[in-house]
């Protein structure tokens, strides 16, 4: 169960961060992309303040976010919504990487690359990866970051 | 000579050896030639200690030490107290890590170059701390060891950026080199014949980056990685408390929470 929640909230990270990418597709993604940070926040707890979802409309309602073609494959999820709250989110595609990876490590995750800190070359003083030869270097990022700081 | 602005200026300078390049980089708010010759005579003492540790370690050249081992001339034994101690380490982390860092070539030749390296690092950190330089970053062919920050008043760490490996000209994330000074990066794609999977399967993962709090420990657990796959990164998580950021053959990611945006 706990494997269960722990890969709904990869998926779930996986597809805002998805949605937030496709910002520019159709306003059903954007939407959808908040009414589930809504509905996030309302499933972590705070129960008695869902009221505002509203005048008796308990029926669930199924949303599909959108098809997010990210580096490492598609990702998509379908997520229920009732009474303001999430109350189940279900993957419909994800790469058999992705399924593997999740049960892999529970301190190692798998993520997506958004979720990984980004930098820009212009913003970091060093280059980390693995050995490069002294031709490879020369064209390499360390490179032209050490001709910069002569 | 003017002044420095109070920008701080970071200076690097470059040589090569151990077939790759080492770069040292500071900051300085000083004069600009005092900055400058305060670099210089820094990176001549870490060239220094990476040339002697060169001579007698590498498999290159067929008169050092290693060679000489590896033919089979002198005996373990008999060589150098550096070649001994080191050999005892790559040893000791061989048996830690089960089997998935070795100094062992498929061949039999004991190669240290893995461990070398970075030994050479750690001796350059002393040494630059003996001539009280507080803040440096080093970089030996990719991996990075730092010291304060990238300026006497900066607030910021150094930051260092992880190369994209199927991209080399992009980067894939980057780390702050905060708590932890020391990252190394370990591939099955270049220089692929350092490491060798354990179970002779191609390599679960095309690049493996290891923050830790020293580079020995940072560059054995990187290539122990590579070689060990994903039981290899677990044990590395909780027995050395690493921080990792491990890219799969497919392209998919793994990370510890370090190496993750702040949510």
């Amino acid at each position: 169960m706990a494997t269960a929640l722990a890969s709904a909230g990869i998926l779930l990270a996986g597809w805002q961060s998805g949605a937030h990418i496709a910002e520019t597709g159709t306003s059903t993604t954007t939407s959808l992309s908040s009414s589930a940070s809504t509905g996030g926040s309302a499933a972590s707890g705070s129960t008695g303040s869902s009221g505002s979802a509203a005048s008796g409309s308990t029926t669930a309602a199924t949303y599909d976010g959108a098809s997010v073609q990210t580096r490492f494959g598609t990702v998509q999820v379908q997520v229920t919504i009732q009474d303001g709250k999430i109350t189940e989110v279900t993957p419909l595609q994800l790469t058999d990487a992705e399924r593997k990876s999740a049960q892999i490590s529970s301190r190692a995750a798998p993520v997506l690359r958004s979720e990984v800190i980004q930098a820009q070359s212009a913003n970091v003083q060093t280059i980390g990866g693995a050995t490069v030869t002294s031709d490879a270097y020369l064209t390499s990022l360390q490179a032209a970051l050490d001709a910069a700081h002569f | 000579m003017q002044p420095i602005s109070r920008g701080q200026q970071l200076r690097a300078r470059t040589f090569r050896s151990m077939g790759t390049v080492v770069s040292l980089t500071m900051a300085s708010n000083r004069y600009a030639q005092t900055a400058v010759d305060e670099l210089e005579s820094a990176v001549d003492v870490v060239e220094s200690i990476f040339a002697h540790l060169d001579l007698t370690f590498s498999l290159y050249r067929t008169g050092s030490e290693a060679s000489r081992l590896a033919r089979g001339e002198i005996m373990l034994a008999y060589t150098s107290e550096t070649m001994q101690e080191l050999y005892a380490e790559a040893s000791e982390w061989r048996l830690a890590t089960d089997g998935a860092f070795t100094s062992e070539r498929p061949d039999g030749i004991l190669d240290l170059s893995g461990i070398v390296k970075a030994h050479a690092m750690r001796e350059a950190a002393f040494s630059l701390r003996a001539l009280g330089l507080t803040d440096w970053c080093l970089n030996a062919g990719g991996d990075v060891l730092v010291s304060g920050t990238p300026g006497p008043t900066a607030h910021e760490p150094w930051l260092a950026g992880i190369v994209d490996p199927l991209d080399r000209q992009a980067l894939l994330g980057a780390f702050p080199l905060a708590s932890k000074s020391a990252l190394a990066t370990s591939g099955s794609a270049e220089r692929g014949e350092h490491i060798w999977a354990i179970s002779g399967a191609a390599p679960e993962f095309a690049q493996v980056s290891v923050a830790a709090s020293d580079i020995v420990t940072a560059d054995v657990l990187a290539a122990a990685i590579v070689a060990g796959g994903t039981r290899t990164l677990d044990q590395a998580v909780e027995k050395w408390g690493a921080d990792v950021l491990a890219v799969r053959r497919d392209g998919t990611l793994l990370a510890t929470p370090e190496f993750r945006n702040a949510a």
